[in-house]
């Protein structure tokens, strides 16, 4: 399941996995380009499912919720939280009111659709959720609250990580930096030409996402310029903290 | 006399910055879910001080509760200085814990958070003054371990790093608390406390406090009390204490520009270096 599958990194996973020959579940609000997203995966042989919602309503997430823990239909092994959104102007400009939309589909849509699908997958003895960050989750930003929501994200998703040790089950956050979509145009931020080191495109970031979630990865930042970036801003001695953390779980009675 | 509000004000860190800010001359909101603790508080700090204190009782686990705050925090007189310490924590390990439970420690710890800090800094850029102390925790600061609550706390921490640099020049102030283990009522009940009841791990809401209010008037964005936490922290922050410095640094260059930023239907115009439309990095 694909979360935000119509556009930019959303989009690359659900071509990329119906590719590898994964049947789909789309959830996205515009209902005709999740149509248009479906023939193509239908075209790819996979059988594709849509949900147009929005997960910014509580109606919306509790639909998806259902659809991931209903024990009566194919079961979802891949949920990928990937749908996310900026609100326009800077935070202090903002109005409440998108602030919240902001906050309700980074934050509390990851939150409830990761606890909706892990049940079943940690009963399964299968499964990995994907939850898409961003670097900026990882620096101190400059962006209106977005780089709170994706620091939330990581750290979430690294707490789930240590949580389902064992279980067979894997969770991973991914920290993209700029990747060429439509969401710099949807959150009306002029980011110019779009070239350089620092501009990656969607299929080589959900390409290396993939790759590192085999690997058992937690966190996955595509592209070296951004590991390195990462590197410098505190990813040093962060996994050997985490690996004690580890260590101290695990030696609890 | 400068207000200051504070939420969960009643007890631990929250009572302990109500009394040294109305020792300091401010008067107070407090804010805090039992009406009669509430009240004897009140007394007690309007007696001893002799500043003024208003009453907002409301519970913030609640949307009708956490509404009446931003009502107050947009009404007169201002606040200047507004305290957001009310946190709520699971108990359960993420797995474990019901939908409800992690619905409200967002709904308190970041939901409640940022927009009580969005009404506040709002009426303080446009007066040209003020601050806002978010309390964290050093939970936040690490990896996270198996429950939901330290990405919360994750989020005020970098919440603050967001606003930190988007304030310089205004005359308003952020910082974040992030105190590890703490003796207040929130602590009973964690076994891992137990171990440090008697250990110097363990600081005391008044230190904490004074600790946070100090690195405030300092300037300081991250604030941790404590001479081992600290020491922690800045083997863990260094590389990130460097970008802040940067994201600072880059903040003043733009103003320093002064070129007009782009033009935004929401806002009509640009204010301040805040309003600068900012170029947030995509996931």
């Amino acid at each position: 399941m694909i979360t935000g599958a119509t556009s930019g990194i959303g989009r690359e996973f659900a071509a990329h996995l119906a590719r590898d020959g994964h049947d789909l579940v789309l959830v996205a609000r515009d209902r005709q380009r999740l149509d248009a997203a479906a023939t193509e995966g239908r075209e790819a042989g996979v059988v594709v499912e849509v949900l147009p919602t929005d997960l910014a309503t509580a109606a919306g997430r509790d639909q998806v919720a259902a659809r991931l823990a209903d024990p009566d239909v194919a079961p979802i092994d891949l949920l990928i939280n990937n749908a996310g959104l900026v609100a326009p102007g800077s935070l202090l400009g903002a109005a409440p009111d998108d602030l919240q939309r902001q906050l309700d589909v980074n934050v509390t849509a990851v939150l409830h659709l990761t606890r909706a699908a892990l049940p079943g997958m940690i009963d399964r003895g299968r499964g990995a959720v994907v939850n898409v960050s961003s670097i900026a989750g990882l620096l101190p930003g400059r962006s209106p609250s977005y780089g709170a929501d994706k620091a939330w994200v990581t750290s979430f998703t690294e707490g789930v990580a240590v949580s389902l040790r064992g279980t067979g089950v894997r969770a991973m956050a991914l920290c993209p930096g700029f990747v060429r979509t439509e969401f710099h145009e949807r959150a009306r931020i002029d980011v110019g030409a779009r070239r350089g080191p620092f501009w990656l495109d969607a299929a080589r970031v959900v390409d290396d996402c993939l790759l590192d979630l085999e690997r058992g990865r937690i966190l996955s930042i595509p592209s070296r310029q951004y590991q390195a970036l990462a590197a410098l801003a505190d990813l040093l001695p962060r996994p050997l903290v985490r690996r004690l953390v580890g260590r101290g779980r695990q030696a609890k009675p | 006399m400068p207000v200051a509000l504070v939420t969960g004000g009643t007890a631990g860190i929250g009572a302990a910055f109500a009394d040294q800010l109305a020792a300091d001359g401010h008067d107070l909101v407090l804010v805090a879910r039992g009406v009669e603790r509430l009240a004897a508080v009140a007394n007690d700090l309007s007696t001893r001080h002799g500043v003024a204190v208003e009453r907002l009782p409301a519970d913030l686990t609640e949307p009708g509760g956490r509404a009446a705050v931003e009502r107050r925090l947009a009404a007169t007189p201002p606040v200047d200085l507004l305290v957001c310490n009310a946190g709520a924590q699971v108990r359960h390990e993420f797995l474990d814990a019901p939908l409800s439970e992690l619905q409200t420690e967002i709904d308190v710890n970041v939901s409640g958070v940022l927009r009580q800090a969005h009404v506040a800094l709002t009426g303080m850029v446009e007066r040209g003054h003020g601050a806002v102390v978010l309390v964290s925790s050093f939970a936040g600061l690490l990896p996270a371990r198996g429950s939901a609550y330290g990405a919360t706390r994750a989020y005020a921490i970098a919440l603050a790093d967001t606003l930190a640099p988007a304030l310089t020049g205004t005359g308003v102030r952020v910082t974040v608390l992030c105190p590890g283990f703490v003796r207040t009522e929130s602590v009973r009940g964690i076994p891992a406390a137990a171990a440090f009841r008697q250990g110097f791990l363990l600081l005391r809401p008044d230190q904490v406090a004074r600790r946070a209010l100090t690195d405030l008037r300092a300037g300081r964005t991250v604030s941790v009390p404590g001479v081992v936490y600290r020491a922690v922290w800045t083997w863990l922050d260094l590389p990130r204490r460097v970008l802040r410095l940067g994201a600072r640094l880059a903040g003043k260059d733009r103003r320093r520009r002064a070129a007009p930023p782009v033009a935004h239907p929401r806002i009509p115009a640009p204010r301040s270096a805040v309003d600068a439309v900012e170029r947030p990095v995509r996931s």
